[in-house]
């Protein structure tokens, strides 16, 4: 008997991997922790190794395709095992024609009768994602009465030299996100602008110490304890709201995401109880993060549990925007481009350093009042750093 | 119009076609003087004689074997087969000739004959006079199989038969014999083989039951917004019946008295797991005896079908 490796459990709570590529052919001997295949979970690229040796007797899957956690992957032939050596019938009437092993079908992953997979693609729903009611956690017509349907498929193509690239990875899972949010919040973007002119000129004073840490201090730091501070005051827009829409979770801790732009897409790393952090500490963790983010060495954990995300989009140039909500926190703050302007200042008119902001909330826990107090709250704690000294507790 | 029991309307029916027709011709064990096991030829030896009402010996090979050489040439046999448990032994004749004789002549000969029996548990009788096996006899291509639901309904079925080119299984309900009073009309009426009847409409579920599962199929789905189809012919099954109620229920449950393994429900599943797959909401359940044979009187009522057996059936697929 050849050995059936299943895609083994890669942890961090990975349900499923896709195959990115093979490392080995079938007929090939591999060594025991030899790579045999490279997967890609949400987050990583990881190298999967061979648990034994022997020879690869059939690659069960194709590159590109979703395994999950337990099916399997290929089979091995151990030392001294002829593979595929099965006896042939034979008899009076001649020999009889024999059917391969079927291949190993993959796991089904949406529950939903044949009725419900009809309607869906009369709506062109796609049923992935959707949380059914019915028994087994199956799909029933009625859940299909929340989604709304998409949009008839773009009739594009072919009309000139095109490419198609595949969905995958971090990508897809941005896509995912961002669709589920858009979908399940009812979202509004406020904006305001804050002149820093006083926090541009401390942070450029405070440098050279910064570095003498080994540490490179940014504007986001200041951020982030302006957007806390703020919180405090406005806790409905550091929360969630619970799956029957029936409660709304106020979060107690100031866990921040922050958006990090990595060469595979956007990544939401995740600092934690940033209230009760030193700016100096927060702009060592944020850097860290980043790094792990961009080398995708971070671990699924360090993206999952934020209260309240920022994004500080203006580092590419962008002066108002509208952030998409990192569900299901209810709000997003982003920051664009600082940029010197003419500003009325103290009644005369100066060059000052203007920092755009953007405030997306959910506008069923937040009404626009609240979430413009919110903005002017951040506004002042920005204009006037020494603020969060005379209010830190 | 007279209050009539089932067995009353078949032999109202039976008489009615003799009268008609003088090449209806009734063979079977005691039919003629003694008037049949159930008395259902009661009276008849009396009317027409025992030249059309015969009395065989103690042997049913013998019995639909004949009857098929008098189809064949020409005249309208109804045969008697005690009960079904009894038709085991004349199975060969009924398969490999009388279904076969219209193919094998090329059409030059047909066999218009008709078998009654009485047909399933319930009547606390003992082995084999308690058979439900109407799925051995559906398989068989060319012989068209009727469970007549009452009295009314028997009496169009019966008449419908006896004017049908091929042979006809006539299973009747033995529980059901002296149990429904219908009123049943005196002149000739036919009920068309091969359609199903919506017995109660419905929107939330379909349910099929025959035979002595139909009257309890319906005292167990009160209450609920079911939908109850008698096919009355199982085979050829009317799938159009089936297949509008499912449209309109999305949902299946298949009530028959006979054990599940390849009982005639499973064909009925497949029917609508082929044809009506896209309308299922929900998996297809069939309600059935155990796959075990007919047990003594004690436990017959163990064995059948209970009323809160379908009702759980009805309760899961309303779950999806």
């Amino acid at each position: 008997m050849p050995f059936d490796f299943k895609l083994p459990d890669l942890g961090e709570g990975i349900t499923e991997a896709e195959l990115r590529r093979w490392l080995v052919k079938e007929g090939d001997r591999v060594r025991e922790h030899q790579p045999v295949a490279e997967v890609e979970t949400d987050k990583a690229v990881v190298e999967v190794p061979a648990p034994r040796a022997g020879t690869v007797q059939q690659l069960a899957r194709r590159e590109g395709e979703m395994v999950r956690v337990g099916t399997t992957l290929l089979l091995i032939a151990e030392e001294g095992e002829t593979p595929a050596a099965r006896p042939k019938s034979v008899g009076i009437v001649g020999e009889l024609p024999e059917a391969a092993e079927p291949p190993a079908t993959p796991a089904r992953e949406i529950l939903a009768p044949p009725l419900v997979r009809k309607l869906a693609r009369e709506r062109q729903i796609d049923l992935t994602g959707i949380k059914g009611s019915g028994p087994r956690g199956s799909i029933t017509p009625e859940d299909l009465e929340n989604v709304p349907a998409a949009l008839p498929a773009p009739a594009g193509g072919g009309f000139g030299p095109e490419e198609r690239l595949p969905l995958r990875g971090v990508r897809r899972a941005i896509a995912r996100n961002v669709i589920a949010s858009q979908r399940l919040t009812a979202f509004v973007t406020g904006t305001e602008e804050a002149d820093i002119t006083e926090l541009w000129e401390l942070r450029e004073r405070e440098q050279v110490t910064v570095e003498e840490h080994g540490t490179h201090l940014t504007f986001l730091p200041f951020f982030i304890k302006a957007a806390q501070h703020a919180l405090r005051e406005h806790p409905n827009l550091n929360a969630s709201l619970d799956d029957a829409g029936e409660a709304i979770v106020i979060k107690r801790y100031y866990n921040f995401g922050i958006a990090v732009e990595t060469p595979d897409g956007l990544m939401v790393p995740v600092v934690r109880d940033v209230d009760r952090k030193s700016i100096l500490e927060l702009a060592a963790e944020i850097q860290e993060l980043g790094r792990k983010a961009r080398e995708r060495t971070i671990a699924r954990d360090e993206l999952r549990g934020s209260s309240f995300t920022l994004t500080n989009y203006g580092h590419f140039g962008g002066v108002f925007a509208t952030p998409i909500i990192n569900w299901p926190d209810v709000a997003i703050l982003g920051f664009g481009r600082i940029a010197a302007k003419p500003w009325v200042h103290r009644g005369a008119i100066a060059i000052r350093k203007i920092l755009p902001l953007s405030l997306t909330f959910d506008h069923r826990i937040t009404d626009g009042a609240d979430a413009a107090l919110f903005l002017a709250k951040v506004v002042r704690y920005l204009e006037d750093p020494a603020l969060l000294f005379i209010e830190s507790v | 119009m007279p209050q009539l029991n089932m067995v009353q309307a078949i032999n109202l029916a039976l008489r009615e076609a003799m009268a008609r027709d003088d090449r209806v011709v009734i063979l079977g064990e005691d039919v003629g003087k003694d008037g049949g096991v159930f008395r259902v030829t009661d009276g008849l030896y009396e009317q027409f004689g025992a030249e059309r009402v015969i009395d065989t010996p103690l042997a049913e090979s013998a019995i639909v074997g004949a009857a098929i050489g008098m189809a064949a040439y020409g005249l309208r046999p109804v045969a008697e087969i005690q009960f079904l448990g009894f038709i085991y032994a004349a199975f060969d004749q009924l398969l490999t000739h009388a279904v076969r004789l219209r193919t094998r002549s090329r059409g030059r000969f047909s066999c218009p004959l008709v078998i009654r029996t009485p047909y399933g548990a319930g009547i606390k009788a003992p082995e084999l006079h308690e058979e439900s096996s109407e799925a051995l006899f559906c398989h068989q291509p060319g012989l068209t199989v009727v469970v007549p639901p009452g009295p009314y309904h028997a009496k169009g079925l019966l008449t419908a038969a006896l004017r049908h080119p091929d042979p006809v299984l006539f299973l009747e309900p033995t529980r059901l014999y002296r149990m429904i009073r219908e009123e049943v009309p005196e002149e000739e009426y036919t009920v068309p083989l091969g359609r199903a009847r919506i017995v109660r409409p419905g929107n939330a579920v379909t349910v099929v039951a025959w035979g002595s599962m139909l009257q309890r199929t319906l005292d167990a789905v009160t209450g609920y917004d079911a939908e109850v189809i008698d096919p009355m012919t199982l085979s050829p099954f009317d799938s159009a019946t089936l297949l509008a109620s499912l449209a309109k229920t999305g949902r299946l449950v298949i009530v028959h008295e006979a054990p599940l393994t390849g009982g005639f429900g499973a064909e009925i599943a497949a029917i609508a797991a082929a044809e009506a797959m896209l309308m299922l909401r929900g998996p297809i359940l069939r309600v059935a005896a155990p796959d075990l044979p007919v047990p003594l009187a004690k436990l017959v009522d163990h064995y059948l079908p209970q009323p809160e057996q379908i009702r759980a059936a009805l309760d899961e697929v309303l779950r999806y």
